[in-house]
């Protein structure tokens, strides 16, 4: 008996409904930053508004190399319905709050799929994966980097506007 | 009808369970579903779709919700084949395409040692 689903698809039906959920939640991880660059921006953090534009348009660009990614290993990609996105933030630090709270998230999501590949010895996808582990090092610093700026500038004063402006000058160095 | 058209001889009965069957064929690279007086054509993506739509029926609500029916439409979009089915003929349609995955994940297994890695 021919292995049709093999033939038809390198990707197992578990790793598969993995990656779409990974799709998804990098979609949603686009519209919140969206969203606080909305709130920043109305809020008078301009910088900070770009910043998050920027991260916005990175993680749709996350989604859909995993969405070429399935759809290349003769998967069926889906496309995603995002909702229940966050528009209302108590303060500029909450932004920052957030925005770390969801690069952990989907470091641990990607974390996970890493692990279901290890199981079940699906090494193409892991080596795929490999990336997006070392992406997350970056996304994870650039989040965590800007709210240390909370603490070191502090929020008295015109210190909002400092953090502000120091927030689009992050960058991350492997060096 | 289509059950006319084929030589039963060439498909392979991937698994059964008392309500029905399903067969692979190598020849046209597709599968048969035998269930529910049907005899129906699926490929490999169409057929993934009909577990995903059946393991996600509510058996339990269909069967506790007095306010409605105790039959479901069973299809999706740009499925070929409808199914009315009961709550039981879908616990067995259930069952039938589970068992027909899991024959495949064996089915994946044995290439793999006999075929793919004795080279």
């Amino acid at each position: 008996m021919k292995d049709l689903m093999r033939i038809k698809c390198l990707l197992s039906q578990d790793i598969e409904t993995l990656l779409n959920q990974q799709i998804k939640k990098e979609a949603h991880s686009s519209s919140l930053y969206l969203s606080m660059a909305s709130w920043c921006n109305q809020n008078g953090y301009d910088f900070s508004a770009d910043y998050f534009t920027k991260q916005s348009e990175e993680e749709r660009m996350h989604q859909l190399k995993l969405f070429k990614y399935v759809l290349d290993m003769g998967g069926n990609a889906v496309s995603p319905e995002v909702t229940g996105i966050k528009t209302e933030f108590l303060g500029f630090r909450e932004v920052f709050e957030d925005a770390l709270e969801a690069e952990i998230a989907i470091t641990q999501s990607f974390k996970n799929i890493a692990a279901k590949c290890h199981k079940e010895q699906d090494f193409v996808t892991m080596e795929f994966l490999n990336w997006f582990l070392k992406e997350q090092r970056e996304e994870e610093y650039k989040a965590r980097r800007a709210l240390e700026l909370f603490e070191v500038i502090g929020e008295e004063g015109t210190g909002r506007w400092e953090i502000d402006k120091h927030v689009n000058k992050i960058t991350y160095s492997e060096d | 009808m289509e059950k006319a058209c084929i030589d039963i001889n060439e498909l392979v009965n991937v698994f059964s369970n008392n309500y029905g069957s399903v067969y692979q064929s190598d020849k046209l690279n597709c599968f048969y579903i035998d269930f529910g007086g049907k005899f129906a054509r699926y490929n490999c993506l169409s057929l993934q779709k009909l577990k995903k739509v059946v393991e996600d029926i509510d058996i339990e609500s269909l069967l506790l919700n007095t306010k409605k029916a105790d039959f479901e439409l069973v299809t999706y979009n740009g499925c070929d084949h409808i199914y009315l089915l009961n709550a039981l003929e879908i616990i067995a349609l259930k069952d039938l395409l589970q068992g027909t995955f899991t024959m495949f994940k064996l089915n994946h297994l044995i290439s793999d040692c006999l075929y793919r890695l004795v080279f």
